[in-house]
């Protein structure tokens, strides 16, 4: 078949698919089509609310452990891996957690779940894993901003920073618990650097870490938690937490 | 073939296979449409893809773990939903001639507003995609649910990427379809 029909191209336009000269094509088409505009309008919605309505969810724990014991690997060992082993400072934190359940306090904001730093490190693996680690690709923050609109409830905040050494890549949408958040992605030289934006989310106490190798430096701005992590140096994360920060807000 | 695995092997599984468990698994339950009859084709899914983990090229494993469990799930419906597979050939059939007769969308009955669509609740969207028929089904959730792109579902479901952009805008159509036409709450 030959996708030329414009309600088809609607559809990968949708989805970031479309190269930028039938991006712009389409783009004409639903300026002028008001019944072509609908149909997107749909489309969108319903991948909104697909989002919203059915989030990932993961395999059954046992599962897993079924399948590793069928091909011989041991069944799944205590979550103590070395990077992620539980510090005397993380013991103490839970016992003070622990105190305040006692209390009667309020628990919602303290409830247990693999912790962010884990996630955001996964979602920045599994992207270098994909075909491409981006589902949006343009160094062009006006083509990238967009892109989110009706993919995730809150538009990301995207920045240029080419100048500093940083230039973008793309985007993509992550998953931090069940909730779809906007992931940016920059390049320093040959490495990539993930930055997930999380409204309402928690950043790690002491704002930098480093798990399985990866680097990460975490800050929170307007309530909303922003996540880098990259295998780039420590050095230079920090370097782009602070242009990141200190850039322009987009116009 | 037919000697022990080594221990490369299963450091192998557990790096490429492992770690997609939950996307092997969301795609198994979507075309068996039942949980335990789901965790049987991944783990049969598995132990295909530990036998043949010498094979994997080391491009895309999401695709190819995906491609494994695909073909263990047509395996399975073959067996015990042989009436959901018959209409494959059918509905290309149906597919090629509307596409190329550019009537795909002509006569839509009803279609709902936007707002309707977004207050669509996570039953009436899971029965809405459980009726789809399997070729559009599996679109739709690789890449609406497991955001997988394009490319990647015509690799994992062995068609061309017009056929996955023809086949998702089929099976968002017939959703939103049904979302207008649904009444809320209208499962009997």
């Amino acid at each position: 078949m030959t996708p030329t029909d414009p309600r088809l191209l609607v559809h990968a336009y949708v989805d970031g698919e479309l190269d930028p000269a039938h991006a712009l094509e389409v783009e004409r088409q639903l300026a002028d089509d008001p019944a072509l505009a609908v149909e997107r309008e749909r489309v969108e919605a319903l991948r909104r609310v697909i989002a919203e309505q059915l989030p990932r969810e993961g395999a059954p724990p046992d599962l897993a452990r079924r399948i590793e014991a069928a091909v011989g690997l041991r069944p799944a060992p205590a979550p103590a891996r070395a990077s992620s082993r539980p510090s005397w400072r993380a013991l103490a934190a839970s016992v003070a957690v622990a105190a305040f359940l006692g209390s009667g306090a309020t628990w919602l904001a303290l409830s247990p779940g693999p912790p962010d730093a884990d996630m955001v490190v996964a979602n920045h693996v599994r992207a270098l894993m994909a075909t491409q680690p981006v589902d949006v690709g343009s160094s062009d923050q006006h083509t990238v901003k967009p892109w989110f609109n009706g993919r995730i409830p809150e538009a990301p905040r995207v920045v240029d920073l080419a100048s500093e050494g940083f230039p973008l890549v793309g985007g993509r949408i992550d998953v931090i618990g069940h909730t779809p958040v906007a992931t940016l992605v920059y390049r320093r030289r040959q490495h990539l650097i993930s930055l997930s934006e999380v409204p309402a989310g928690r950043t790690i106490a002491t704002s930098h870490d480093q798990i399985a190798g990866y680097n990460i430096v975490s800050w929170t701005d307007n309530g909303v938690a922003y996540w880098a992590v990259s295998d780039v140096a420590a050095a230079d994360l920090e370097a782009f937490a602070k242009a990141f920060r200190a850039a322009e807000p987009e116009r | 073939m037919g000697s022990l695995n080594s221990e490369d092997d299963q450091a192998r599984f557990a790096s490429v296979v492992l770690p997609h468990l939950a996307d092997a698994y969301a795609l198994a339950r979507w075309l068996t449409g039942d949980r335990a009859d789901a965790e049987d084709v991944v783990q049969e899914a598995c132990l295909r893809a530990f036998r043949g983990i010498g094979g994997f090229a080391g491009v895309n494993a999401r695709a190819w773990v995906l491609t494994i469990v695909r073909h263990a799930a047509y395996t399975w419906l073959g067996k015990n939903r042989s009436a959901s597979l018959v209409m494959v050939d059918d509905l290309e059939a149906v597919e090629q001639k509307q596409s190329s007769a550019g009537a795909a969308f002509e006569q839509a009955p009803q279609t709902p507003e936007a707002e309707l669509i977004a207050k669509a609740d996570a039953r009436r969207l899971e029965a809405a995609i459980a009726e789809l028929p399997v070729p559009f089904r599996e679109t739709l959730v690789l890449r609406d649910v497991q955001g997988l792109d394009y490319r990647e579902i015509s690799e994992v479901t062995k068609v061309p990427i017009g056929t996955v952009m023809s086949r998702l805008a089929r099976a968002r159509r017939r959703l939103i379809e049904r979302i207008g036409t649904d009444k809320p709450g209208g499962a009997t």
